[in-house]
């Protein structure tokens, strides 16, 4: 509840315009990084390997890979903003020093970080869209509603990355979250391939990862085939982040009392 | 007048390290109060725990009459800190870390950018205002710590080393505005280890050494107690002569450190001349005025203790 009130207090804006600020020094640098990588692994994955492939089911891979890419790339700005980021802020500049000086509750610095992601989940989001939309691979008007699911996405990744970068000793550990948790999810997300030939066991562990209820939805959004299982998606997401959007609270509000 | 900070018995343990034992103090309203110490002091403790960075304890402290475990969301609307190490935001302009930290303290915009841009005034940065942190020089940052602590317009200024590593005019500089501010009436608190920089500011100031308040008082009154008026520091073979000739009535006190021997008395001159009278002038030796550093070394001694 206290996560929820947070949200709508004036200083967790002012933590969200804090980075909006600082992205600004380096926007057109940020996009053109952020959006190339997963480009140019979906334009080889999908025109290339497509070109001698279909999915039994799902029609051309590179159909199959558009939306499941758009959310890979908002998980992924979000990941490393979020880690990499908030590690400096709390350990190099004293910028979250700087806040609880003032008067900024450490609740207040995590909800303005998460709508701050949640925003750039939705801006990186939607630029991978224009693109897929451009190579004629949007088919549904749904996918206005695109932002809304991006926004969650951003939020649900944004929680772990930070309560992890509030945890770690040293900047370098925060490799370990992306290399052992990070992209193997990844991988059994629904992004690549679809899970339907996969052992049972692996989709079950499936149903576990954020990142494949949200491309349950994107998908579903692209194509216009919204139904009663996105909302299981969408209710997997919110629950998500209401479970776990205090951790990370708890550990900053630790790191800062001594 | 009820005092701006008031502390009673207040102690910061962490495990078994005892930061601070037990400290009492009252910073009156309107001054600037020192606090000096080697470091391990306990300085920064005691400032984390006004400025309600770090729980207490045990014992009571008071900041402008407020429970600092109770009420720290107020207390941190009314006052202003200046932390020890640089933590300004790399990211964001002079003028961005200015206007940010106003809106924190729920200053709207419009006054937020009118107040930054007269606070850039006082501390000499006007110009600067699209600068990138990183091209300030390191006074130039302390100054502009000091501004953005003043974005609230606080009561109570809390600064912890304001000027430790400053070259001689950045310092000067920091001083000329600490100045200005105790003449408008803001409580001043302050740590350091500079002697100077605390008999230069300081109305009152305790000496803190391992956790404890060892002396407190005016500058002139611990020189008076703790030092004496003139010293005469003796070093060389007079040192040791020195150190066994009867001086009684003629100082205060002697004590020889290493090849140094100092003597505290009320007047080097008359000393010197009553020393040539018995024929025992030291050749090499250097006459000055009792400091705060003799005071402090005295305290705490002229050990290395780190």
């Amino acid at each position: 509840m206290r996560a929820l009130q947070a949200f709508f207090s004036p200083n967790a804006w002012n933590v969200f315009r804090r980075n909006l600020l600082a992205w600004q020094k380096y926007a057109f640098s940020s996009l053109a990084i952020n959006l190339m990588e997963p480009f140019a692994y979906f334009i080889a994955l999908g025109f290339g390997l497509g070109a001698y492939l279909t999915l039994k089911g799902h029609g051309s891979l590179v159909q199959f890979m558009a939306p499941g890419f758009m959310g890979f790339t908002a998980m992924n700005t979000v990941t490393f903003d979020s880690s990499w980021g908030g590690y400096e802020r709390l350990n190099f500049n004293g910028v979250y020093e700087s806040m609880v000086t003032a008067p900024v509750q450490p609740e207040e610095i995590a909800a303005g970080e998460y709508l701050w992601e949640a925003f750039r989940a939705v801006m990186y989001g939607l630029l991978f869209l224009c693109v897929i939309a451009l190579f004629g691979l949007v088919h549904s008007w749904l996918a206005l509603l695109c932002p809304i699911a991006l926004a969650l996405t951003g939020i649900m990744y944004a929680i772990p990355a930070l309560w992890v970068a509030m945890l770690v000793k040293t900047q370098e550990h925060l490799f370990y979250y992306f290399s052992f948790v990070v992209t193997p999810t990844t991988m059994i997300a629904g992004v690549f391939f679809p899970l339907d030939r996969m052992p049972r066991w692996l989709q079950d562990v499936a149903w576990f990862t954020p990142l494949y209820h949200a491309v349950n939805v994107f998908r579903a959004l692209v194509l216009g085939t919204l139904n009663w299982n996105n909302a299981i998606d969408l209710a997997w997401m919110l629950a998500s982040i209401a479970v776990l959007a205090m951790l990370p609270v708890r550990t900053l509000r630790r790191r800062l009392s001594n | 007048m009820s005092p701006a900070v008031l502390a009673r018995r207040l102690t910061k343990r962490y495990g078994a390290l005892e930061a601070v034992r037990g400290i009492d103090f009252a910073i009156p309203p309107r001054t600037c109060f020192g606090f000096l110490g080697p470091n391990g002091a306990g300085k920064t403790t005691t400032m984390k725990m006004i400025y309600c960075r770090i729980a207490r304890t045990s014992g009571d402290l008071l900041v402008l009459g407020m429970d600092a475990a109770r009420s720290p969301k107020e207390i941190k609307r009314r006052i202003g800190v200046v932390v020890q190490e640089t933590a300004l935001d790399p990211e964001l302009s002079v003028l961005e870390n200015l206007v940010l930290y106003a809106r924190f303290f729920g200053i709207g915009r419009a006054d937020a950018e009118r107040s930054a841009r007269d606070l850039l005034g006082f501390i000499s940065l006007d110009g600067k205002e699209r600068s990138l942190i990183r091209n300030l020089s390191g006074g130039m940052k302390r100054r502009l710590m000091i501004a953005r602590a003043l974005v609230n317009d606080p009561e109570v200024l809390i600064l912890d080393e304001p000027t430790t590593g400053l070259d001689p005019q950045a310092r000067l500089l920091v001083w000329e505005k600490l100045d200005s501010l105790r003449s408008e009436g803001k409580t001043l608190v302050l740590t350091s280890h500079y002697m100077e920089e605390a008999a230069r500011l300081c109305e009152r100031l305790v000496i803190m050494d391992e956790g404890r308040i060892v002396t407190e008082g005016t500058p002139n009154e611990l020189i008076a107690e703790h030092a004496a008026h003139d010293v005469l520091e003796v070093t060389g073979r007079d040192a040791a002569a020195l150190e066994s000739v009867a001086l009684d009535g003629l100082i205060r006190r002697r004590e020889r450190h290493g090849e140094t021997l100092y003597l505290y008395n009320a007047d080097n001159r008359s000393l010197l001349r009553r020393f040539s009278e018995l024929g025992v002038e030291p050749e090499r030796h250097v006459a000055r005025q009792a400091t705060l550093e003799d005071v402090f070394l005295n305290i705490t001694g002229r050990e290395l203790t780190e």
